[in-house]
């Protein structure tokens, strides 16, 4: 299972920790990177990794999207949906041809999106992104694999007739080699403790390798480990939460809401969790060895020094991430059935370990173990329905 | 060109067309297709069957000599190849075995690839449209309801079943759910034939399921018979069974490679 890095603001960290060998590739966001910049970066950089198009809202130029060639704004001043009617040819080849310019490992078909999908969505994907860019593709005799891009809404998961057309209609393009699975996240907590959520991700996910389908996971945060026993071919890591936990939000080019900073998290793959700095600094004067529970790497004795001033902003906690949870990916079992049985076991572990905390510190539950109760759980429901 | 032929006998004769055998001096027997032109989607599929079948030129199909519409008479002409041999319908006690079941299923899939290739879906198979050659070989006749996925749809949005024989039609041919329709619907009819020889007899009959709806119905609901009280189950096609007669085609084989693929390891 390979590990991409979803780059996004401060991409920079990404493709550095990439250099020293974190990570298998790259995802690259034509928000954050101008499209020029992008082809001048390096081909070791993208020859392991894709592009995200990123057209899910059309005409909205955020960052340096508008760089790009294939950006309808660019083919039409005030580029709206009936305008693909004569323009998606042309977009699909200015896109192809952009990807196929950087020499990237594969070539994805942007897909749109809309709050509720309009029942012509699946129709209108074909016609104006999928049929064109295969097309086009073939016509060119290019042999790069092509991925679809596909955001699953929650009730893509819940709704049985809903799961059925999106399955279908995935299933149903001959001249994919797979999909670029995004699914969107619009849960308040920061970890996913949905059972239904997360059990139905995985069966989603197992139906698209069934089929025998790349199946490559945008934005996922820590419950790419509970996905990896659905076996799909990449996870994604990501620096700041936006890019761990996909929502539209990150598209649109006038934020709603004011930001607000976070507070600074360190993950530890022994808790299976990201614990608040605050936590960390109580731990340390209340329990001795709680530097044990945090991995080891590079970073660590910076940010465990006395006066490291922690920051969301700050590279180290999200470069730690990356190292160590590109470490246990990594060194997950190969098999499905040993990978449950490891997943299982690291489960117990961290619960035990959020015990011990909890006899010194309280955690709050974004901080604690709450979510990993339910991922037992939907383990063992999954494993049940593969028997 | 068809008053250079002489009739020798007639074939078929059905509501929409009468077919003659009859013999041309170069070419040698051949079938002759006379029927009414009945609205303009009847025009249509015609048009696209007879285009089809001049451009394919393989002894998968029939060869085609002749084309007329008499627009006067609203009616049309057709002269194609007569194909030695038998429906497969009259030639099942060729294929009892899963091997030669998988040898048919792997010559027929050759043979639908050319038309899958084309974005085209023949929603018609069955045994009565599969004539054996006398050498193996099959040869898929009646392309009349083959879907075109690239051109306009000429079935009826509304209407509530899609064309097909409904014994032999996929869920989404019988709920005319037209955006479902791909290959993976003829793999569904593929299913049925390969349980069919290898039971002998329809794997939905509700004799064989041991229920009292009809056979549409145990389609619909995906209730088939896997061994009769004489024949047992075969591990073979149980697997070709669970990956073409889903429901749902997210849960047949994705494409003809796949299809091909596990074929290939049984003959």
């Amino acid at each position: 299972m390979n590990v991409y890095h979803q780059t996004g603001f401060r991409d920079k960290w990404n493709m550095e920790c990439f250099q020293k060998g974190i990570g298998d590739g790259l995802i690259f966001s034509p928000i954050n990177i101008d499209s020029d910049k992008l082809l001048g970066l390096n081909g070791t950089l993208k020859e392991t990794g894709f592009l995200d198009p990123q057209l899910y809202l059309l005409n909205e130029a955020k960052g340096t999207l508008d760089s790009y060639p294939y950006f309808p704004g660019n083919l039409k001043p005030d580029f709206t949906t009936p305008d693909l009617d004569n323009s998606h040819i042309q977009l699909a080849q200015l896109c192809v041809d952009y990807q196929m310019a950087n020499n990237f490992q594969y070539l994805v078909i942007p897909t749109r999106y809309y709050t509720d999908n309009p029942t012509s969505y699946f129709a209108q994907s074909s016609d104006y992104f999928v049929t064109p860019f295969c097309d086009f593709v073939k016509y060119n005799k290019f042999k790069k694999k092509i991925l679809l891009s596909v955001i699953v809404k929650t009730i893509m998961l819940s709704d049985e007739e809903k799961r059925n057309e999106v399955l279908n209609w995935i299933t149903g393009h001959q001249h994919i080699a797979g999909v670029y699975l995004i699914f969107e996240n619009n849960f308040a907590s920061k970890q996913i403790k949905d059972f239904d959520y997360l059990l139905n991700v995985l069966r989603f996910i197992k139906v698209l390798k069934d089929n025998h389908m790349e199946v490559h996971l945008g934005y996922t945060n820590t419950e790419a480990l509970l996905y990896s026993i659905a076996l799909p071919d990449s996870i994604t890591i990501g620096s700041y939460e936006n890019l761990r936990s996909f929502g539209i939000k990150r598209f649109r080019d006038l934020e709603n809401s004011p930001m607000r900073s976070p507070n600074a998290r360190l993950y530890s793959s022994n808790l299976l969790q990201w614990i608040d700095y605050e936590y960390i600094q109580a731990m340390k004067s209340l329990i001795p060895d709680y530097a044990n529970y945090f991995d080891d790497s590079e970073y660590k004795p910076l940010m465990f020094k006395p006066d490291f001033k922690w920051h969301f902003a700050k590279p180290e906690p999200y470069k730690h991430y990356f190292t160590v949870f590109y470490e246990q990916i990594k060194s997950l079992p190969i098999s499905q059935e040993d990978r449950i049985i490891d997943l299982k076991g690291k489960i117990k572990n961290a619960l035990s370990i959020f015990k011990t905390i909890e006899n010194y510190i309280l955690l709050d539950d974004d901080s604690d173990g709450s979510h990993l109760p339910t991922w037992f759980n939907v383990i063992n429901a999954f494993q049940k329905e593969l028997n | 060109m068809i008053r250079e032929c002489k009739i020798i006998k007639e074939i078929a004769k059905g509501g929409q067309k009468t077919v003659h055998l009859a013999e041309h001096p170069e070419i040698g027997p051949v079938v002759i297709k006379r029927g009414a032109i009945k609205s303009f989607t009847s025009l249509e599929r015609i048009k696209r069957e007879v285009e089809l079948l001049s451009e394919l030129k393989s002894e998968f199909y029939p060869q085609q000599y002749h084309f007329y519409i008499d627009v006067k008479l609203k009616e049309f002409e057709i002269v194609e190849d007569y194909i030695e041999g038998y429906p497969l319908r009259e030639s099942v006690s060729q294929f009892r075995n899963p091997k030669e079941i998988f040898s048919l299923l792997n010559k027929l899939v050759n043979g639908l690839t050319i038309i899958w290739d084309k974005n085209i879906v023949h929603r018609d198979l069955k045994p009565e449209n599969i004539i054996i050659r006398p050498d193996g070989t099959p040869c898929i006749i009646d392309l009349g309801i083959a879907r075109f996925l690239d051109l306009e749809a000429l079935t009826k949005t509304i209407s509530p079943v899609g064309p097909c024989t409904p014994i032999y039609a996929a869920p989404e041919q019988l709920s005319n759910n037209k955006s479902l329709i791909d290959p993976r619907t003829d793999f569904f009819a593929l299913g049925i034939i390969a349980l069919e020889l290898y039971l002998g007899v329809h794997p939905f009959d509700p004799a064989y399921v041991g229920n009292e709806f009809s056979i549409v119905e145990n389609i619909l609901q995906n209730k088939y018979a896997l061994n009769t009280e004489t024949i047992e189950k075969n591990d073979k096609l149980v697997g070709f069974a669970n990956n073409t007669l889903q429901t749902q085609p997210y849960n047949r084989f994705r494409n003809y490679q796949i299809l091909n693929s596990f074929i290939a390891k049984y003959i």
